[in-house]
């Protein structure tokens, strides 16, 4: 389908195309247009990321300027599906471009995706590794520059890896074919070529149209730098699912210290120190060039080093300071001892068996007056280490994880003042006994790590199914959009059924009110509502629960009351397992169940890691049950701090806050069951606080519209009459067409501009009479400004 | 025609009649009747017969799935010698099926039924006896088999279908649906103005599905085995069956493992399971998160708790599975796309924190999994990867935004097609021209003038009594006649109620089947071959003969009704729909068969 809003000719890969999609291609027009920022709603499952690329895509390809998209996701998963959207995009691009140049430029069109090595390394033996950080590390240590350099001068002498090499004598910027790759067929291509993926997608990016890669590559300033840095401002980015990005805002900027960390860091800092005094008696011109360097304030800088750093800055660009590292450590083995002292003090600090929470100032004015150690050399430790380990041409870094993140805290701690909070727990529990200190170094504050990112960009999208209400985000991230919208979503005949059931059958209210969530008349009434939707409901159902912690008890329970032996009768189970490979082989086998037909139950947690990016739509999942509403635990301290700081800075009240994010993790999971409009699902919340008109009001207008009165405060066995008439009715053909009114071809696109275009004349003339006119830019005036 | 191989004469169930055996199937038929029994050699599971010297020279046949079978007895004279020769002939058929029986037990997949590729072999018999096959019967084997007298029994609705078995489906569809049955014995079964065949016509789906659901292989029951204790007169007690032991095993290998070493060299079966009941193994296994209080009272056992294995509650599983999962599913890649960021979770949502729910939780997944297993195979390592490669697309694709195939359709034909759109042209062309000077002006000035002085107009306005009351008189009747209506519906006596319905449901047949003859056949009749025109016209035409008399089956209703105490004119309004739809077919069928005009097409 072929069609153009306002000049721009968009080329959609579908025959017909839902309203929603050409109202959100029409103000993600706008945006770009307008070079600014925007927050999008658009209902999950109505071809929401087709839509982004294909205006992008297309937006791309007319303007000569070519601005580079940079697409942000969640999880692997939806990294790999977008992916997947743009390749078909291309190639349905490429068979409508109608002369043969014009199919070139498609097919020159290069789009490639990024994840970790872990994900992407063929190396025989380093892929076997398990954990990432040693994949890593081992990953490096065959390829970082000095290893390179040695191997080649002197093969055999030092281990390299083949795949690498081979990307090594190719011309840069032609590593691969240009095209669309997703990470499943980069790694086809290099086992078929023998050269890295890893490497080839990192040397490409510069060259690529558009790279999707996960939130943390652009937002965690230490990947970010090695990443994202040679990014063009002109860039446009997307965060799609973006409904947490406040919280992946606020990991990259937090660090958890542990007593076992602060042993293994204080091992480290002896091996160091063992590696100085071995390396001064051997080669000590080294730590010479270092030191001379560090007084120069030189950095190192080469191409190669963005690629094998091992570690970076965990300051955002803005923070970090272009000076010479400071005298008292600049001397390899003075750092070392400075950082024996520092160590030595956190351990002390963990001693301590009250719970402490303090400003970094006054940790850093306690530190000052205990071990004399100044603000200034804390903040370059991390930069120091970097350069200390770079000298002593260390292997296996992963050994040396724990020193990283020390120095990192150190550097953090000591740059921020405001927005952050130090958070000493000396139990894990209330009422544990045995001492488990853990030290949080916690970001309050979202809008300091996603800030770089909207000075640098000019135009950044923020989209999701589910980011309700769409005026927390702007205040949260503190940015201005310049559109700002979401969609209703334009069915025929309804093809979801939310409903809130209140109470059971026994009309005992339920809830997973922490009082109340384990009371056996509760317990019973949320099994007898899976109990018996299992009994109706064809092929998948999945059910969330607000924790983990309760999940795994109510199994239990459910399990000893003989009510998994109901479900048993009618589906078999599966539980999202604390292992993520685990329960990614279950959650296939699930899929499995559910195409066969015998029909299965998935056991998993709002906010974990089944609810983030993986679909359920289709037969995956006819009705998804929401035990409980999905508060965060309120008891935690990390939690309060931040709904203090909330409070004071952005004037959003607690419960505001937590309702929205319960809400959001609600629609969230509960929005996943549909993938277009002949899909259908059941979307059943369990929780007699679900009723409150505050809590739905905070729900997308999508699944709210839809939320009859009657649905709003049901019985369980009322609403499975509701649920079984539902579904005989929908299982009918549909009998009305759908076409024209939720289903729109290109006759109908052309009449809706047409409306549109008559309607901004009238708007038009209007405004011609208001002699004030407001001065503000038209849209017309900001497109031809951006040609 | 079937060659008979051997006949005798031989009584079944205790009738006289003769027993014979042809190339496809052993039949006993009562003396002067069509065959009664008829077993298809494929069905002939066993044979036994009566001692040599016993009263009576018997034999019997089991067949399969059916052990009781049928027995006869040789009645003539030289009755030993023709069993002999039945039992010859049968022994060589019985061979024959288990040797095709052990061959298909031992065939990788029996999932598709074999029949109909075991019946294809013997269609080259069948043309012989197809010119005599009533229309609209598809060809079958088994028709091969003496056409005259059994016809109406030996039909067969579905292709590859054994006659026995479709009997079968048939008998059971007409069970389970009352009024089906009722039908059928009125229509077939006593008057016969319907054959078993055309009756069957359009209801094949009935049987189809029935037949699908009977094939549906059933799988293991979900529910996991979890032997508990009864206690039976202050006595606790496990009741133990070979399935649950089987199931035992199947679900903990150990326990096989241990049965296995120690029956019976050390321990007695019975021994074998008191102890395993008491030991700590069976509270590590029992799927209750409670077992772990109960650990502490249960005694040492020195020979099982050496199988006791390490309780699977670490967060990484104790079985590591390295399989990898194809990466739209796989959060293992998120895991680790990036290092670990931020604060630990809050104790609630830290996964694994219940230990005692890990092993529970793992033994759920790995319980659906085998039992998924168990009906779809395993899945190879090496195909993991690739479930979704031949349509990598379809995980995104949103179906409904493609274009829709357009369905042929059914071409309206019409009479007088050309007439009617002349017509509509000419008479659409001076409604073009009435509706174009529309003038809207002109318009708005006969409303303005028509709304003058409609205010002293309103208060002039007075509704009149009458018609008021006369609204209301005329609602307050007819909720009375309803009423009254509805105090005395079932007065019509039982007999008479009975026999409206009968007439009533055999002209709906009729006219079903009237209509079904008319109409173009459906394109996805997969199941009788398609009928000529020819035939098609003549069972219009049967069917319409039974139609007429439809009135005149009304009529004697309505003349009954008196001596039942009914009013006449009750029933006539009662059958009048019927009589309506029946005269309808009539006129329509009369209107198509007329000779017809020249230029149009009927």
């Amino acid at each position: 389908m072929k069609f153009s809003i306002d000049d721009l000719p968009v080329i959609f890969p579908y025959d017909r195309i839902y309203p929603e999609q050409y109202a959100y291609m029409c103000d993600l027009k706008r945006t770009l247009d307008a070079a600014g920022h925007c927050v999008l709603e658009m209902p999950s499952g109505t071809g929401k990321t087709v839509s982004l690329l294909s205006l992008i895509v297309s937006y791309q390809q007319f303007y000569p300027t070519r601005r580079k998209l940079i697409y942000c996701s969640r999880t692997v998963p939806e990294i790999e599906k977008a992916l997947a959207e743009l390749k078909r995009l291309v190639a349905y691009r490429v068979e409508c471009a109608e002369t043969e140049e014009a199919k070139e430029k498609e097919r020159t069109f290069m789009g490639l995706g990024l994840t970790s090595r872990k994900n992407l390394c063929i190396h025989p033996e380093v892929a076997k590794e398990k954990k990432g950080k040693v994949v890593d590390a081992r990953c490096r240590d065959l390829t970082n520059a000095v290893a390179c350099e040695k191997g080649r001068a002197d093969p055999g002498s030092v281990p390299l890896c083949d795949w690498h090499e081979n990307l090594g004598k190719m011309e840069p910027g032609s590593l691969i074919p240009p095209g669309i790759w997703t990470l499943a067929d980069v790694l086809q291509y290099g086992r078929d070529n023998g050269v890295c993926p890893y490497f080839t997608v990192r040397r490409m990016m510069p060259f690529v149209d558009v790279i999707i890669y996960s939130f943390h590559y652009l937002l965690d300033p230490k990947v970010a730098e090695q990443v994202s840095k040679e990014m063009s401002k002109d860039a446009i980015v997307v965060f799609d699912e973006a409904h947490n990005i406040d919280n992946v805002c606020i990991e990259s900027l937090s660090i958890d210290l542990t007593r076992p960390m602060l042993d293994s860091a204080a091992r480290s800092i002896n091996k160091l120190g063992d590696k100085v005094d071995e390396i001064k008696t051997t080669n000590s011109s080294k730590l010479l060039d270092e030191y001379a360097k560090l007084v120069n304030g030189l950095q190192e800088e080469s191409a190669d080093d963005a690629e094998d750093g091992f570690m970076s800055n965990p300051l955002l660009p803005n923070d970090m300071l272009n000076e010479a590292v400071p005298g008292n450590i600049r001397k390899a083995e003075h750092f070392v001892a400075f950082l024996k002292r520092f160590v030595e003090y956190l351990k002390t600090r963990m001693r301590v068996l009250h719970v402490v929470a303090e400003t970094p100032l006054s940790f850093l004015q306690h530190l000052k007056d205990i071990t004399y150690i100044e603000r200034r050399p804390l903040r370059f430790c991390a930069e120091r280490l970097q350069s200390l380990i770079r000298t002593l041409e260390l292997d296996r870094l992963d050994e040396y994880a724990a020193l990283q993140k020390v120095a990192s805290f150190a550097t953090l701690v000591s740059t921020y003042e405001k927005g952050f909070l130090l958070i000493l727990e000396p139990f894990e529990t209330d009422n544990a006994s045995v001492p488990n200190p853990v030290f949080h170094f916690t970001c309050l504050d979202p809008s300091l790590a996603i800030q770089p990112v909207f000075e640098r960009f000019s135009s950044v999208v923020i989209t999701s199914g589910t980011i309700s209400p769409l005026d927390m985000y702007p205040k949260m991230l503190q940015f201005t959009p310049v559109v700002q919208e979401t969609y209703p979503m334009t069915l025929t005949r309804n093809a979801f059924l939310p409903l809130v059931i209140t109470r059971g059958s026994d009309q005992v209210a339920i809830s997973s009110r922490f009082e109340v969530r384990n009371d056996p008349a509760v317990v019973r009434n949320f099994g007898s509502i899976l109990v018996e939707y299992s009994k109706i409901v064809p092929d998948g159902i999945v059910a969330f629960f607000p924790s983990y912690l309760y999940m795994e008890s109510i199994v239990a329970a459910w399990n000893d009351m003989g009510i998994l032996n109901e479900v048993w009768k009618n589906k078999l189970i599966f539980v999202e397992t604390p292992d993520a490979n685990e329960t990614s082989i279950a959650l296939e086998n699930y899929r499995r169940a559910c195409d066969n037909g015998r029909g299965a139950v998935l056991l998993s947690v709002a906010r974990g890691k089944v609810s983030e990016g993986i679909d359920f739509d289709h037969n995956y999942g006819r009705a998804v049950i929401m035990f409980g509403v999905p508060y965060q635990y309120t008891e935690s301290r990390i939690l309060k701090a931040r709904l203090e700081y909330l409070r004071d800075a952005y004037r959003i009240r607690e419960s505001e806050f937590l309702g929205f994010d319960a809400m959001r993790n609600a629609a969230q999971c509960v929005g996943r069951v549909l993938r277009g409009k002949t899909d259908w699902g059941l979307m059943v919340f369990a929780d007699k606080r679900f009723a409150r008109a505050d809590k739905r009001a905070k729900l997308p207008r999508w699944i709210n519209q839809y939320i009859t009165e009657t649905a709003s405060n049901l019985s369980t066995d009322m609403a499975l009459t509701l649920s079984k008439l539902f579904m005989r009715g929908i299982s009918q053909n549909p009998e009305e067409n759908q076409t024209g009114i939720s289903l729109w071809t290109l006759d109908d696109v052309l009449k809706a501009q047409e409306k549109q275009r008559a309607l901004a004349l009238e708007a038009k003339e209007a405004e011609d009479e208001d002699e004030f006119g407001n001065g503000e830019f038209t849209d017309q005036m900001l497109i031809d400004l951006d040609i | 025609m079937p060659t008979s191989v051997c006949t005798a004469k031989a009584s079944y169930k205790k009738l006289a009649g003769v027993l014979e055996l042809n190339d496809t199937h052993l039949q006993w038929a009562q003396e002067g009747k069509g065959p009664s029994v008829r077993v298809a050699h494929k069905d002939v599971q066993a044979l036994f017969s009566s001692k040599e010297g016993a009263a009576q020279v018997r034999l019997k046949v089991a067949l399969v799935g059916d052990d009781t079978g049928h027995s006869f007895a040789f009645t003539s004279p030289k009755a030993h010698i023709e069993r002999e020769k039945f039992k010859a002939e049968l022994t060589v058929i019985v061979s024959r099926n288990r040797a095709a029986a052990e061959a298909q037990a031992r065939a990788p997949v029996p999932q598709a039924p074999p029949k109909p590729l075991q019946a294809l072999p013997v269609k080259p018999l069948t043309p012989a006896a197809t010119p005599q096959r009533p229309p609209l019967v598809s060809a079958t084997p088994s028709r091969a088999v003496s056409v005259s007298s059994a016809e109406q029994r030996n039909v067969t609705i579905i292709p590859g279908n054994d006659p026995a078995t479709d009997v079968r489906l048939r008998k059971t569809v007409l069970m389970s649906d009352p009024d089906l049955g009722a039908l059928h014995r009125e229509l077939v079964a006593h008057t016969g103005q319907l054959s078993e065949a055309e009756f069957w016509e359009g209801r094949e789906h009935l049987l189809l599905s029935l037949a699908a659901s009977e094939n549906q292989r059933k799988g293991k029951s979900g529910q996991m085995v979890d032997p508990r204790p009864e206690t039976v007169d202050g006595e606790t007690k496990i009741v133990m069956t070979p399935q649950m032991i089987h199931d035992i095993f199947d679900e903990y290998p150990v326990i096989a493992k241990a049965h296995r070493e120690n029956v019976p060299s050390k321990l007695s079966e019975s021994e074998f399971w008191t102890r395993y009941f008491k030991s700590k193994l069976y509270h590590a296994h029992r799927a209750s998160i409670r077992s772990t209080a109960v650990q502490h009272v249960v005694q040492d056992d020195p020979i099982l708790d050496k199988y006791l294995e390490k309780i699977d509650d670490e967060l990484e599983p104790r079985r590591q599975r390295n399989e990898r999962v194809e990466l739209f599913v796989d959060l293992g890649a998120t895991f680790e796309d990036h290092g670990e960021t931020g604060n630990e979770k809050d104790i609630t949502m830290i996964a694994g924190r219940q230990r005692g729910a890990l092993p529970l939780i793992r033994k759920f997944n790995e319980h659906s999994e085998r039992l998924l297993n168990s009906a779809l195979g395993e899945v190879p390592a090496a195909k993991r990867q690739k479930l979704n490669t031949d349509n990598s697309y379809g995980q995104i694709d949103i179906d409904d935004l493609h274009q829709p195939e357009s369905s042929a359709g059914i071409v309206l034909e019409m009479q007088d097609r050309q007439r009617y759109f002349e017509g509509g042209i000419s008479t659409a062309a001076p409604d073009a021209a009435l509706h174009k000077p529309v003038d809207i002006k002109t318009l708005i000035m006969h409303a303005k003038v028509n709304m003058e002085g409609w205010q002293t107009k309103f208060t002039q306005l007075k509704v009149e009594r009458p018609a008021g009351d006369e609204a209301l008189i005329s609602m307050t009747k007819n909720v009375a006649a309803r009423l009254d209506v509805k105090s005395r519906k079932n007065d019509i006596p039982d007999a008479l109620f009975r026999q409206m319905t009968i007439c009533q449901t055999a002209t709906n047949e009729f006219l079903r089947q009237f209509w079904a003859s008319m109409y173009p056949p459906a394109a996805e009749v997969q199941v009788v071959a398609v009928a000529t025109p020819a035939q098609r016209a003549a069972k219009a035409a049967k069917m319409l003969g039974y139609l007429t008399k439809t009135q005149e089956k009304v009529d004697a209703l309505v003349y009954a009704g008196p001596q039942h105490g009914v009013e006449p004119t009750r029933i006539e309004i009662a059958m009048k729909p019927v009589l309506d739809a029946a005269n309808r077919a009539i006129a329509f069928h009369r209107t198509k068969t007329a000779p017809k005009p020249a230029g149009t097409r009927g």
